[in-house]
This record gives C-alpha cells, sequence and structure tokens, in this order.
C-alpha cells in the first residue's frame, strides 16, 4: 500500500489571503477556505482508537464528514478511513502529517495515510501494455477528461507502435514518453522498467502480458495492479474470454487485483459481471469482456487513489 | 440427453364431455361454430440440422391446425449447421386433437432428422415427474417443496431420498408426509453407494433433482438412468468445484460470489451450465454472511433452472453447453 505522505507546505497561501482589498477586516470573521482530506488508518485493534483520531481532527476545527470503521470478527485488526474538511491555516498540512503520526507511533499502526487531494501531489503512475490497447486507451481518455486523479510518468510496452497511431499521437500531444521494450531477455528488461518507473507511485498493467518476477516486485516496492479479463480465479493465463465461451457460462467478468508473483492470484480490488448467452459468439463474449475490463480497472484505480483499497489478510483487501 | 419422452396420454373421455356439455347450453345459442372454441397453449421445442425452409413447414403445421403463435425463438450458431426453436402458440385441442399435434410435429421431425421434437400442452399433458436427492442440508429441498406447495414447481414429486436420516418430527418429514411423498433414507459408504437402490426409486421419473446431494452419481449410474439429471453448485463454475465452495470464496478474497444450475455428468461440477447467479460481498463478509448469501442465491438459481427446463427452455448445445430460451 502507499507508504509515503507527502507534505508540501502552506505559507504562500496564507500571505495571500491577507491581501484581500474588500474592505473585510484580517481577524477571524472571514470565513475560511475549507479543503477535503482523507485519512486511513490500520491497526491492531484497541479501546480508544476512533476517540482519538476523531478527536485529532476536532482539536484542529477540521469537520468530520464520511467515517468508516471496520474490525473483523476474530481478527484482531482495526480500519477506518475518514472524509473530512478543515482550514489549512489553523492546521497546516505538515502539522497534520505529524498529528497523525503521531497517532500511528502510539498504536503501532501497519498503515497511517493521509491525503489531502488539493495540495498533495498527484500520484504518479506508469502503464505498461502489450499489444491490445484498449484499456489504455480508455485510461488515457478519461485521464483527460480529469477522471484519473493521476499523473502518467510513461507508458511502457513489449510492442513497437507506429507514431502515427492514435496512442502515439496523443501520448507526445501531452509529453508522456512511450517506451518500447521487446522481451527478448525478461530479466534485462525487468531492470531496465525498474529504471523507468522507480520514482512512481504505482503501476498499472492494462493488458501487459508478460510476468513481472518476485525480484521485480521486490526491487519496485510499491503496488502493481492489473486488470484480468477473467472472473478470478476462473480462467487465469491467457484469452480468458476463450476460456470462458468452451466453458459455456452464463456470466462474464473482469478482475482487478494487486500483483504478486504468482498469475492473476493477488489480492482482489473490484470484479464485475455480465449475462451472456448462447446468442454470443466468441465475438462478442471478448467484446463484453473489454467493457468490463475497462469498467472494472477504472473503479480500482478510482477507489485506490481514493484511500479506500487496504490489504486484508494474506490476500484479499478492505475496500471502503 | 435431453427429454426423449413426448407425453403421450390423451384424455379423450375429457374432451367429449367437455363438447356435449357445451352443446347443452340453454341460452339461446347455436351449436354452430359460433361458439368460441377454447384455446390452450402448448410448447414445442426443435432441434436439427439447419436447413432452408424449417421455420416456414413447422409454422405452417401449426397454422394449418387453427393454431395461432403468440412466441417464436429461433436460434441458429454461426459456424455450425443446427437449427433450434421454441415456438409459444394457442390451438383448439378439438380442431388439432392432442396425439395429432405429436403426429404432425413428428411427421416434420422425421424429414429433418431432427435431434429432437417435443412438444407440450401443460393443460392436459401429465406433469413432470421428478425425484429430489439431497444430503445433510435441505434449504435447497425446503425451498423447492414450499415452491411446489404453492403450486410456483409445475412438477409431481415421486419421491425424496437422502444419504442422511432425518427424524419424523422433522419438518421436512412432516411435510412430505402431510403430502403423501414418499422419504428414502439411502445410507451410503466409500464403498457402497447404493446406486442400484436409488435407480429403483427414480426409474419413473422424467428428471432428477440434486438439491445439496453431496454424493457423486459415477457413469453407470447416468447411463442406467438415461434421463437428465440436474444439479445447484453454489459456487460461480468453472471456480470452486466440489465440496464447500462458499468457504473457498471466503478465502480466495473474492468481491461476488455466486450460484450455479447445471447437468450432471460423470465428471464432478462440469457438465453444461443452465443457469448462474452473483451477489456482491466486501470486507465486511464473513463466512457466515458468505454462506447465507450462497444459499440465498441457490434457492433461487436452482428453482429458475427447474422452471426453464420444465418450460422447454433448456435445449444441449455442442459438447458442454445450453441454449436457454
Amino acid at each position: 500500500m502507499i507508504r509515503r505522505v507527502s507534505s508540501t507546505a502552506l505559507g504562500s497561501l496564507r500571505s495571500f489571503k491577507s491581501c484581500q482589498f474588500h474592505g473585510e477586516s484580517l481577524d477571524s470573521s472571514v470565513s475560511p477556505v475549507l479543503i477535503p482530506g482523507v485519512h486511513v488508518f490500520h491497526c491492531p485493534d484497541v479501546v480508544g482508537i476512533v476517540a482519538k483520531l476523531s478527536d485529532c481532527i476536532a482539536a484542529k476545527g477540521g469537520s468530520i464528514r464520511g467515517y468508516d470503521v471496520f474490525v473483523p470478527e476474530n481478527n484482531n485488526v482495526f480500519y477506518s478511513r475518514s472524509e473530512f474538511v478543515f482550514d489549512p491555516v489553523k492546521w497546516p498540512r505538515s502539522q497534520m502529517a505529524q498529528d497523525f503520526q503521531t497517532i500511528a507511533q502510539k498504536f503501532s499502526a501497519l498503515s497511517s495515510v493521509v491525503r489531502v487531494p488539493s495540495l498533495d501531489p498527484k500520484y504518479k503512475i506508469a502503464l505498461l501494455l502489450s499489444k491490445q490497447d484498449h484499456c489504455l486507451v480508455e485510461m488515457l481518455h478519461k485521464w483527460q477528461d480529469g477522471k484519473l486523479p493521476v499523473d502518467i510518468a510513461c507508458v511502457i510496452s513489449n510492442h513497437e507502435r507506429a507514431p502515427n497511431t492514435h496512442i502515439m499521437r496523443f501520448l507526445q500531444r501531452h509529453g508522456i514518453s512511450y517506451h518500447y521494450l521487446p522481451t527478448t531477455d525478461q530479466n534485462q528488461i525487468e531492470e531496465e522498467i525498474l529504471e523507468l518507473v522507480k520514482d512512481t507511485d504505482f503501476l498499472v498493467l492494462a493488458r501487459y502480458m508478460q510476468l513481472l518476477s518476485g525480484n521485480f516486485l521486490k526491487g519496485y516496492g510499491k503496488d502493481v495492479i492489473n486488470i484480468h479479463h477473467g472472473l478470478l480465479p476462473s480462467f487465469k493465463g491467457r484469452h480468458p474470454a476463450k476460456q470462458a465461451f468452451d466453458a459455456g457460462v452464463k456470466l462474464i467478468g473482469a478482475t482487478t487485483h494487486f500483483v504478486t508473483e504468482e498469475l492473476d492470484s493477488g489480492p482482489i480490488i473490484e470484479q464485475m459481471v455480465e449475462r451472456v448467452s448462447h446468442r454470443d459468439n466468441l465475438r462478442s463474449f471478448v467484446q463484453k469482456s473489454e467493457d468490463l475490463e475497462k469498467k472494472c480497472l477504472m473503479k480500482a484505480m478510482k477507489s485506490y487513489c481514493e484511500l479506500r483499497v487496504l490489504p486484508y489478510g494474506t490476500h484479499k483487501t478492505v475496500v471502503f
């Protein structure tokens, strides 16, 4: 999960506000601009965590707008996600990070992440794909529409694309680099990929058909999200739409999950289905799978960026 | 694999009586054809090699006898030279007697070398006779029995067979006794599945329903029985075959769980799928709620599959798929 907490300073914002020339006084009757923040917390369960966390927010004048707590049966862990609004003048960003950090230490938290979307830099991601690019195109268009709150560091593929293709022109227009890394030697490739992505916050495999090794995952150290156009654990591996077609199922689906060493087996984040019948042929199975893939990946990425996804047990997730 | 016997019991005496009764009305009505006939519904499914003209022939057959088609489904897959149709029509059994209906469709079936031609007139033909098999978990059976009692399951329940004993004061036993349905406790061991005895009990049924029967029926049994066997599996096949699929799903951390009704083959949980249903699960679900949701889905999925089957909507497609109109 995301471990780095961003801490941009807010000094410049305050001096600008004190220069308003509308006859308003500079005292506290000026209505403050409240901005949203999100905090997720994951620690061993004890009495009093919610009290401490909510008090921390209230003490700095923050107002909680949403609060999700989850403590599973038979499992001594605590998860919470709070959405709140606060005045960054009263509660500076760096102070916020410190305040939550203090509580995290107190409760030996496994994870404590706070995010202020309007101040913190967007998540930096790299997208990896092979030949099929419908998922990538969907990501790029949603990103362009402002619906995917990330910065795309680069696109990496083991397939070459001519400069006059839609993708290449799009990336060029937006100044996003495209790296063609043919997979002849997987080890060598992985080193190159690591070099390209080391500054990203997480990776998205949007139909990248190469298996990333345990070494790579350890070396990268951060989350890698994959989309699989099958309803895991059914139909792992290649051509899940064809596997499903041959199996005569009446429902097909897509699954977004975290990548682990084992193919298509990491903790599941999101799943979606659609009905199929005898009237569907392989073509429509594939088409429906692709439509599901795009929606499922988008939903998972959005959840992830909103700090809704947390690890649960060895291979499950909490998704608030 | 699909239903091969076309029910042929015609209650001809009933019709004659009906006609005489009608002609005895003392309301000044004449006995000519201005008496509005009673139209009854019929269903015909047809499965043969594809050729030009099948729909024309089938629809003409119905029209020629004054029948009126109210619904028609045709399916001819790409790259596959087979034809499937299912027609719903209403007809006057006076103009088109039941056994004549059989004959007329049979003629067309022969013309096209049909793999399957089944006609069913629900108000005349006897209900499908079924036997229900279960082991310890009885929520599926109870659902079937209650729906049957409510008239929502158009079958006759010949008997219930289980490899678990049930005391006579249990809800299931009392229910069955009230309705005169025998309960056969056939205990099985690893060595002896007692399939011969089961065959004996079910030989007069039209199809079998395994409602959480946890024993695998052998190829010999399936061949010996010769008719369809429908199973409900509380997992989204092909995921989570075998025992405890709800727990398998829980451990796998999936976000959707489901149930699957399918035809039984020698291989466990692998026969042609008839119906599947899903429901969302999340981190907030524990094993108990996984099981509860699975059971709810099971009941709905099995009921839907049996209903489709009884309405002649389910046909074999390829080696392990189904057409479900």
